[in-house]
């Protein structure tokens, strides 16, 4: 399956998977991912998510739009079949509005997850290193303190470890006023998972699972992109 | 590079140096002077052979006229004539070259580039194991083949090194030489286009000689390969890591210095630590790190039990432990039953740190502080013990009266040879500093760690206890 994914993405010019294609790779690889389906239509889309339980998130899938949210791509907490068809509607329409040039494939559908801790798990291609995987506490630590750790792939379960613990956010995992702890374990599980992953996929130049819920018990990657290498 | 290819090269029996000359002082040919093998000179500029002859070297026109096999040479030859000797040693089938001529690629100019192909091309196709160019090449030692005069021959040493830099390689072997820090074998590698860092990594590995390697690198070539040997050799032994160019500034330096590519310092970090290496970021820093290593014993708990003579020290003593991550815990019941009975609390406290000056009458009462030590050495809530000197009070009194230093250094030995914990004093330059260092040789003379401050000697024994939790597969 992910290899026919990255095969048809080669074969249509394109290095970025979107958003359905690389969940589905990662899913075969065994990450806990949101699971994403492409719906063409107002009605597909109320139809797939009948399928998947409510409530739903629906976002823009265009082989041109990279930021969704800036288009009005994304709509969030969706509860009924009639809620998903006018949101559909809405944003197919702001997509066209914001990127008349874009082609629009459809809406990706996926289940609005519970909350969780945010954490993301990256790899980038380091030019002396090759692979190198990150992990570190969603939003703001990330973005703004560049709290992450990194390791070179493969990684052992020592370093997977190592990774969460010497991240000075950890202690936000460990429940952080009345906040439920992150099972440290599945996130470890999950590090080591995407290590093998990267290591059989050498054709794979960027990965990034941003945000993953981490949860008291197992952990789940909502959003997931993936960038081939030329 | 085959091992026993370098292992020649590192350990010659018979050297040449092409090229010396008057202008600095005949430089190679003094820097061999104390070589233990045998030593010839290459020369073809006349004005130059009487001085080589002066000095009692035996001088040819041409590195084919040298009778016998040459393990070494040193090629401290012009730029354009670098290649055609470097020939000549392949047709003679030297073990190795080190060439210390520089204005190669690292000028980034393109006659320089030109030149090092061609001498990688001459090194390749004549299977010369080439050191450098740009380099000082090798210091061994016991062989007594160095990078500068003033490095020390002898014995051999216990601890190699490898430098992208000639300076911080012949500065490692004089200032660590002050420290009780004593080189096995140290190369200073240059460009490094044949013989590159996990070549000398794979070696000092498994060499006999060398307990702990150390390492000054600005950049490495190919990552995967420099992350396997490093792998392999903490397998082994430490690896310290002092790595140059970590800021963009220092990144620009870098790549005129050794044309490295830059890799991002946390990334770069994460990888010494991920390969169980040891990151330092100075000369003083590798020497710090390394003493740990050599004469502190090996230990994988990081709780402390601190000595200090006055109270002022005693609580900087403890902030600096704690601030290197290690802990400073209370002693165990037993132990405080004991120290109540004899440790004297006017002007002291004993918590832990221990603020004892009045106790051992500023190491005037060995036998007090014989009790002290054993008492921290069976306590059970105590991995490792450090101890202040005292220097600035005491080290007066030591020059008037070389047996008061003595007698203290009797109980610290006692200790340190008794104990299984590591074992650390602290020996601040104060106002003497003349003195001081007078001191500090005698004591690691003596076998001891000795350290110019507390933050350095707790972030040294931190790091030391981070390598044998590693080693013990528990960090």
């Amino acid at each position: 399956m992910s290899a026919s994914i990255i095969e048809s993405a080669r074969a249509d010019g394109r290095r970025l998977l979107t958003e359905i294609e690389a969940k589905q790779v990662l899913e075969d690889a065994g990450v806990s991912v949101s699971p994403a389906r492409l719906a063409r239509t107002a009605d597909e889309a109320a139809q797939v998510a009948g399928s998947l339980g409510y409530p739903v998130v629906l976002k823009v899938v265009s082989p041109q739009i990279t930021h969704k949210s800036d288009v009005g791509g994304v709509e969030l907490n969706l509860a009924s079949a009639d809620g998903v068809r006018a949101a559909f509607g809405r944003i197919v329409a702001s997509a066209k509005q914001h990127q008349p040039d874009a082609t629009i494939d459809g809406v990706a559908v996926q289940r609005m997850e519970p909350a969780g801790i945010e954490v993301i798990v990256g790899m980038t291609k380091d030019a002396q290193f090759g692979p190198v995987l990150m992990f570190g506490l969603g939003g703001v630590l990330v973005e703004v303190l560049k709290d992450v750790a990194f390791r070179v792939v493969p990684i052992d379960q020592r370093d997977a470890r190592q990774m969460i613990h010497e991240i000075k956010g950890y202690p936000l995992l460990e429940g952080y006023r009345g906040q439920e702890p992150a099972d440290v374990a599945a996130l470890e599980q999950l590090l080591l998972t995407v290590s093998t992953f990267v290591e059989q996929h050498p054709e794979v130049a960027e990965l990034d699972l941003n945000p993953v819920f981490a949860y008291k018990d197992g952990s789940v990657a909502v959003d997931a992109r993936i960038v081939l290498g030329t | 590079m085959p091992p026993d290819r370098l292992r020649r090269a590192l350990n010659p029996a018979s050297a040449v140096v092409v090229g010396s000359k008057k202008a600095d002082g005949y430089m190679w040919l003094r820097n061999y002077s104390t070589f233990t093998g045998s030593l010839a000179s290459v020369q073809i500029d006349e004005s130059e052979i009487a001085g080589i002859a002066a000095l009692g070297i035996t001088n040819y026109r041409s590195l084919l006229d040298v009778p016998g096999d040459i393990d070494y040479v040193m090629l401290a030859v012009p730029r354009p004539v670098a290649p055609r000797v470097l020939a000549d040693c392949a047709k003679k089938g030297v073990g190795a070259v080190a060439l210390f001529t520089s204005g190669f690629a690292e000028t980034g100019e393109d006659e320089g580039i030109r030149l090092e192909e061609e001498l990688l091309r001459i090194a390749r196709e004549g299977d010369v194991a080439l050191i450098g160019p740009n380099c000082m090449g090798v210091y061994n030692r016991k062989l007594g083949i160095r990078q500068s005069a003033e490095q020390a021959a002898g014995e051999a040493g216990e601890v190699g090194f490898i430098s992208q830099s000639g300076t911080h390689a012949i500065n490692f072997g004089l200032v660590g030489e002050q420290h009780g820090v004593r080189v096995s074998t140290s190369v200073s590698i240059g460009n490094a286009i044949v013989v590159d860092v996990p070549d000398y990594l794979d070696y000092l590995a498994d060499d006999a000689d060398t307990r702990v390697i150390a390492m000054y690198i600005e950049g490495v070539k190919d990552g995967r390969r420099f992350v396997r040997s490093l792998r392999r050799a903490t397998s082994m032994k430490p690896v310290v890591v002092w790595k140059g160019g970590v800021t963009t500034a220092g990144a620009r330096a870098t790549a005129s210095h050794t044309g490295s590519l830059a890799t991002s310092p946390a990334i770069f970090s994460a990888i010494l630590r991920q390969a169980g290496a040891i990151a330092a970021d100075s000369l003083e820093d590798t020497i710090d790190v390394v003493k740990a290593l050599l004469y502190a014993k090996p230990a994988t708990g990081g709780r402390m039990g601190l000595m200090a003579m006055t109270g002022g020290q005693s609580v900087v003593i403890t902030d600096a432990f704690v601030g290197a991550g290690l802990q400073v815990p209370r002693l165990s019941a037993g132990s405080y039953e004991q120290l109540r009975s004899f440790f004297n609390i006017i002007g002291g406290s004993y918590q832990n740190p221990l603020d004892m000056g009045g106790t051992i009458g500023f190491g005037g009462s060995a036998a007090t502080l014989e009790k002290l030590f054993a008492i921290l050495d069976a306590d059970p809530n105590i991995d490792g013990v450090a101890m202040e000197m005292a220097s600035g009070f005491l080290a007066r009194r030591w020059q008037a009266d070389p047996s008061a230093l003595d007698g203290l250094l009797d109980a610290l030995v006692g200790h340190q040879q008794r104990s299984a914990k590591p074992f650390v004093t602290i020996l601040q330059p104060q106002h003497v500093e003349d003195i001081v260092a007078q001191a500090r040789r005698r004591m690691q003379d003596r076998g001891l760690a000795v350290f110019a401050s507390f933050d350095r000697a707790a972030r040294a024994l931190a790091r030391a206890i981070a390598y044998w939790r590693f080693r013990a597969g528990d960090e």
